[in-house]
């Protein structure tokens, strides 16, 4: 990819930069301004944390998601002082990997780590991190799939085999090992890197009183007493730059888990009209004003499907920088759905920022499928392994013919429909609604189309 | 049914209706829980504690530590006799006292204790009651705290149900036809895949359970609510089927842009099997047949 070509190379050039600056005998050009001298004060315009990189298109600060797939996703990776919200699936199984990929990539990145849960304690949610793969073992996995694959995609590919020249959405292993690594999730993550990580933990039901008092203030006491954790960590630890001996900067990377469940203390899952009803989004206000002015990036995941008010999830999408929103297919009735047979759900993203930017960083793919395999969770769109199917093209053909013949609402003749698979039947027939009574209109009375 | 119902541990759903009630299925689960020898604390609410004991023989009344709500939910007589500081107080007070080896607590019910308790505290509470372990996830589940909560699923709306439903670890939803009960049970462990099950069942008086083979699905007349379906192929000018003779000729046409086997041989055979194209000309009176090269005067 282009984008880690220039990484490395982008961020050696301003390191040989600096080297050229400090040295001045080697080029005649001096460099107006206080010249710095020795490696601290910002004498470099980007910071070279580790961990991290410069996006290509705007320079903003990156910092891996811990799947690259999601990082090509979101344009490089989650940009430092955003929060990336997940929405979770119905059973919360998929959501916790992505939480856990994000505080791996943290600990074998050197970050300091802040885990906040009101479900399980920090300490075993860091325990059962996945451990990082090396290259190789990776490569092995990404070719036992990719021969597994080719032999099904050959028979296939007949009518669109121009789709084989689509590149898949994973990218291999990066070159360079500082941004984006591999986990397998078969695996937990070993002791030692744990104990040489920082990290700080925030369990609610330790911290919280456990006298039931009916408080009048307008925030939740479980997200008071978070926020006041969090802003503690950064002011003591120094990532807003307040502490100026250190020298070293380092990204503090927040994991909140199962944000606005009634385990935090929150009743917006429970009833649709309630009296504390803004707290939640007070509290994502305040979070960002917090990591915006701070070394930190966010990741919350969030149980939008048993929030009752749906304001309240547009609302919420707003205050987040990114989001990500998985769906699984368990229990739904795509689980049979041959068209998603080899899946395990869908990611929708749902909103990317702009952050000093005029234009989203959209990726063309639309239609993102996850799968969980033994080792790793991966990302795939899901035309670029379909054909064209030509039954479907000559149905939408005749339905646009037979329209204004019939008045009633379009049944699909059961012959015809052997190769369709059943859901995308049901997304014709509601575009065949949607067409009726336009066509209809306009056509008007019972006139024939004559060729 | 009723082990696996019990194997999981943490919260155990049991939803039931008017139609169908869940509190035999829960006298039943208390009662195979006293006979393995656990603690059992029944947390009443709804009915009141004689007819919570009803049914059940000495030795099993006797393993049974009953906890009253039923009698004095405001507590409005006298302090000594009933439990203080209302329904939250009863429930944590059950929190410290099964903190030692296996136990079961039976909620009847979860859904007077929702219209009594804020909907976040009761979660709360519950999931401080549901995973006593210190160690969660190591240790074995017959130590673990099992929670029975028998909730009226017609009582509230789909804010609380959903609650509930994410922090238990077996849900069980009561229904049935034709007179017999049905289990619809899901499983939710830590980290694997919800599994379902459907059990049909009926408790008999002595609140043993007794599985049922499912009952034959009559064939219910299908009323089709949309008029019949025109099939619009019949009255066309053109042809939409294919036949199975022209479907193979389909299937083996070579498409123009298709790069295939055959069409890269004969690019790269130098053209034995075909002749090279000839240019046929036949030339006119008007036309100047100048074998000459007429550009041969240019000084190029």
């Amino acid at each position: 990819m282009a984008a880690a070509g220039t990484c490395g190379t982008g961020t050696r050039s301003t390191g040989s930069v600096v080297a050229a600056a400090s040295t001045n005998n080697v080029t005649s050009f001096q460099r107006r301004g206080p010249r710095a001298s020795g490696a601290d004060s910002g004498c470099s315009r980007l910071v070279s944390i580790a961990g991290t990189r410069p996006s290509v298109r705007n320079g903003q600060l990156l910092v891996s998601t811990g799947l690259p797939a999601l990082d090509q996703l979101l344009g490089g990776g989650l940009a430092v002082g955003t929060v990336l919200l997940i929405e979770e699936d119905k059973y919360n199984i998929y959501s916790p990997l992505l939480f856990k990929y994000f505080l791996a990539e943290g600990i074998v990145s050197g970050h300091a780590l802040l885990v906040a849960s009101a479900k399980e304690d920090p300490a075993d949610i860091l325990q059962k991190l996945p451990a990082p793969l090396i290259d190789d073992s990776y490569k092995k996995e990404c070719d036992e799939d990719v021969c597994s694959h080719k032999t099904e995609s050959d028979i296939k590919m007949k009518i669109a085999w121009r789709y084989q020249l689509l590149p898949k959405m994973e990218a291999g292993p990066v070159s360079s090992s500082r941004f984006g690594h591999y986990y397998d999730i078969s695996k937990r993550i070993p002791q030692e890197l744990i104990e040489t990580s920082k990290w700080h933990g925030f369990f609610l039901p330790e911290k919280i009183s456990s006298t039931f008092n009916a408080e009048p203030c307008s925030l939740t006491s479980g997200y008071m007493k978070l926020l006041q954790f969090i802003q503690n960590i950064i002011y003591e630890e120094g990532f807003d730059g307040s502490n100026p001996q250190k020298k070293q900067k380092n990204i503090l990377r927040i994991g909140i888990q199962n944000l606005g469940s009634p385990l935090w203390g929150d009743d917006i899952c429970c009833t649709e009209n309630s009296d504390t009803s803004h707290s939640l989004t007070k509290f994502l206000y305040i979070l960002r004003g917090l990591l915006r002015s701070s070394l930190s990036a966010c990741i919350i995941t969030m149980p939008t499907h048993l929030i009752q008010n749906k304001a309240v999830i547009a609302r919420v999408t707003n205050l987040s920088d990114t989001v990500v929103g998985l769906e699984s297919f368990i229990g739904s009735e795509k689980e049979t759905n041959p068209l998603y047979k080899d899946y395990h759900g869908l990611i929708h993203i749902r909103q990317i920022p702009r952050l000093n930017n005029l234009i989203y960083d959209i990726s063309d793919v639309k239609d993102l499928a996850f799968k969980l395999k033994k080792k790793l969770f991966t990302i795939e769109g899901i035309l670029s392994t379909q054909e064209l199917n030509p039954h479907l093209l000559q149905l939408l053909y005749c339905k646009w013919i037979l329209l204004p013949l019939s008045h009633q609402r379009l049944h699909l003749p059961p012959d015809l429909s052997d190769t369709v698979s059943r859901s995308s039947k049901q997304d014709l027939a509601e575009s065949a609604k949607l067409l009726g009574p336009g066509c209809g209109m306009t056509a008007g009375g019972k006139k024939h189309l004559d060729f | 049914m009723l082990e696996s119902l019990l194997a999981l541990g943490g919260l155990v759903l049991l939803r039931d209706s008017v139609e169908w009630e869940g509190r035999s299925l829960l006298k039943a689960l208390v009662k195979k829980s006293a006979l393995c020898g656990e603690q059992v604390h029944v947390l009443g609410c709804e009915v009141s504690e004689e007819e919570f004991r009803e049914g059940f023989d000495s030795s099993i009344n006797s393993r049974l530590v009953y906890h009253d709500l039923f009698r004095d939910p405001l507590s409005w007589s006298k302090p000594g006799k009933a439990l203080p500081g209302g329904p939250l107080e009863a429930l944590r007070a059950l929190d410290k006292k099964t903190s030692s080896g296996p136990a079961t607590i039976a909620l009847d019910s979860l859904s007077w204790l929702l219209h009594h308790l804020p909907c976040p505290t009761l979660c709360q509470t519950l999931h401080a009651l549901s995973r006593q372990d210190s160690c969660p996830g190591d240790s074995p589940p017959g130590e673990q705290v099992r929670v029975l909560g028998l909730l009226h699923e017609e009582l509230h709306g789909p804010g609380p149900l959903g609650a509930l439903s994410s922090l238990a670890q077996t849900e069980v939803t009561l229904s049935g036809t034709m007179g017999q009960a049905s289990a619809h049970i899901l499983y939710r462990r830590p980290r694997q895949h919800p599994t379902h099950q459907t059990q049909w069942f009926s408790i008999l008086p002595d609140f043993s359970l007794e599985l049922q083979v499912e009952p034959p699905l009559e064939s219910q007349p299908r009323s089709d609510p949309h008029t019949p379906s025109v099939d619009p192929t019949t009255h066309l000018t053109f042809n939409l089927h294919l036949s199975k003779k022209e479907r193979e000729v389909k299937d083996s046409l070579t498409l123009p842009f298709q790069f295939s086997l055959e069409k890269q041989q004969a690019l790269l055979r130098p053209g034995l099997s075909q002749a090279t194209s000839h240019i046929f000309y036949e030339p006119d009176a008007y036309d100047d047949l100048d074998q000459e090269d007429p550009d041969d005067d240019l000084d190029v």
